[in-house]
């Protein structure tokens, strides 16, 4: 009894100590692109807002294309994807971390992307900000701050 | 020797031409891949490699990622005031990793002091082999060539500075040796290799490439390797390091404007074009022959009157270019440049216009 409850307050101790640090849902930090991205990149992607907007966007671009799209169909819950790439996005593109997913590692550990599978979503979201009217530099901010993640997703 | 160098050049073709056939083909889907992002694998540069127009890069040609094999065939046209280019030539990436090349390169001249050499030489009947045509000149070269993928990344790690670094290799095959001997080149083929590097800065949009080349080429090898005194003598084919720089700003996803530099030697400044002794009044006055010294004399006296062989002086610059390149999409490209070649052989000031073709399967 009294070795549960140390455990217990060990374990109260530890979790305290991850929610010191970092929100205890955040499976994914910020990548640190080497010349960084232009301050306004959020605002210029329309806020919050926009990036959900874009991210639509990007499924709607993913599902038309027969490389990708099964593999969405059959691993993603297209709706909870889109939920959860709006989150990872207004992060890296320097907003504040709500990212409530898994790592980017642990969350395609297992679906043995290729790189021509990568560069499709790359083709994909380039389409969503020509359809979403964001101009080419603001998107690359967003490739740039997640081009880090292809080691992290292209495992094949 | 000889027979066994250019058998080798021969399967170097074949198995570049071997190679496409394979990626063209249907049967090969599996291995066939197309997968790289816009304009990554580079345009299609003059040495035949995937770079630049001029400068080679870092980057391995055609639109494969390590997963496949893919590549084209491209066209080049320049025209300059006193010469036009005509390039052909294919290049395959393997897995993204390795390529091969191979151009075929015909300069076709349009310079008057050279077509007189070239008449008067033939009018005189002259022993040596000049290459030349009173109708215009041409140089011809074939250049196979090589590039491997050492390490690092241009495109997708966006958080290090490590730039993607290749080596590469070109065999450059001249197989005008006459006219290069004539413009006082010491060989008519050589190889040369460099190191490049090449990196995307998203920041900017930006694609930065600085190139090392280990050569020892005039005009990239059209006009042969080092240089040699008058008659072939004191001859120097020394390799040196020459710096090149290519950069491309993307206005698009499928649309860059940029510009190069590329370091030349100047190995045959001041050379006279070699004509053993046709040039100097004596011999031509000299001659003894009845016919010849008629037309020796009528030959004398124009080169001496025009300054002729004073205007046969050569000089070399180095080469710049700005380009826009457009991909409609991952079957072809076009590029469009403007090239500030300054002085080549014996012409001066050769800006001219640029236009390649690039198909990709």
């Amino acid at each position: 009894m009294k070795s549960f409850t140390r455990n217990l307050m060990v374990g109260a101790a530890l979790s305290m100590a991850a929610l010191a640090s970092a929100p205890s849902f955040a499976g994914e930090s910020k990548t640190s692109p080497i010349l960084g991205i232009t301050s306004s990149s959020l605002e210029e992607f329309g806020g919050p807002d926009g990036v959900r907007a874009w991210v639509e966007s990007l499924f709607y671009y993913i599902m038309l294309d027969n490389r990708i799209a099964p593999i969405f169909r059959e691993f993603g819950n297209v709706e909870r994807q889109t939920f959860l790439n709006t989150q990872l996005e207004i992060m890296v593109l320097g907003g504040p971390n709500e990212y409530q997913g898994a790592s980017m590692s642990a969350a395609h550990a297992d679906l043995g992307i290729t790189m021509p599978q990568f560069n499709a979503v790359v083709e994909a979201a380039y389409n969503a900000c020509e359809r979403n009217v964001i101009p080419y530099h603001t998107c690359n901010q967003l490739i740039n701050a997640l081009a880090p993640f292809t080691r992290d997703i292209v495992t094949r | 020797m000889k027979g066994s160098k250019g058998s080798g050049a021969r399967w170097v073709k074949g198995a570049v031409f071997a190679a496409l056939s394979m990626v063209s083909s249907h049967s090969w889907a599996g291995i066939y891949d197309d997968g790289k992002v816009f304009l990554t694998g580079g345009v299609f540069t003059v040495d035949g490699g995937g770079g630049g127009g001029a400068v080679p890069w870092a980057t391995i040609t055609g639109y494969e990622t390590r997963d496949g094999i893919n590549g084209g065939a491209g066209f080049t046209y320049v025209s300059l005031p006193n010469y036009t280019l005509n390039f052909l030539g294919a290049s395959v990436g393997f897995f993204d990793r390795f390529e091969l090349s191979y151009m075929n390169t015909k300069l076709s001249t349009n310079l008057g002091n050279v077509d007189t050499v070239a008449l008067a030489a033939s009018l005189l009947n002259l022993d040596k082999n000049l290459g030349l045509d009173p109708n215009g000149s041409n140089l011809h070269m074939e250049t196979y060539g090589a590039k491997i993928r050492l390490f690092g990344d241009a495109v997708y790690t966006s958080d290090s500075f490590l730039p993607q670094t290749a080596i590469g290799a070109y065999y450059k095959v001249n197989s005008t040796k006459e006219f290069v001997t004539t413009l006082s080149a010491d060989k008519a083929k050589d190889y040369e290799i460099y190191a490049a590097f090449t990196k995307v800065f998203f920041r900017y949009s930006t694609l930065v490439n600085l190139t090392v080349r280990y050569t020892s080429a005039n005009q990239i090898g059209l006009t042969g390797f080092g240089s040699c005194e008058a008659n072939h003598t004191n001859c120097n084919n020394d390799k040196e390091f020459r710096m090149e720089f290519s950069t491309a700003y993307l206005l698009q996803k499928n649309f860059a404007i940029g510009g190069e530099w590329q370091q030349h030697g100047n190995q045959q400044k001041h050379r006279p074009v070699d004509t053993g002794d046709l040039l100097s009044t004596t011999s031509a006055n000299g001659a003894t022959d009845l016919v010849h010294g008629v037309v020796g004399n009528v030959v004398g006296g124009v080169i001496g009157a025009t300054a002729l062989s004073q205007s046969l002086t050569q000089n070399e610059s180095d080469w710049y270019d700005v380009f826009f390149a457009y991909a409609p999409n991952k079957n072809y490209s076009l590029v469009f440049a403007y090239l500030f070649l300054g002085d080549i052989a014996v012409a001066h000031e050769q800006n001219g216009l640029y236009f390649a073709l690039h198909a990709t399967f």
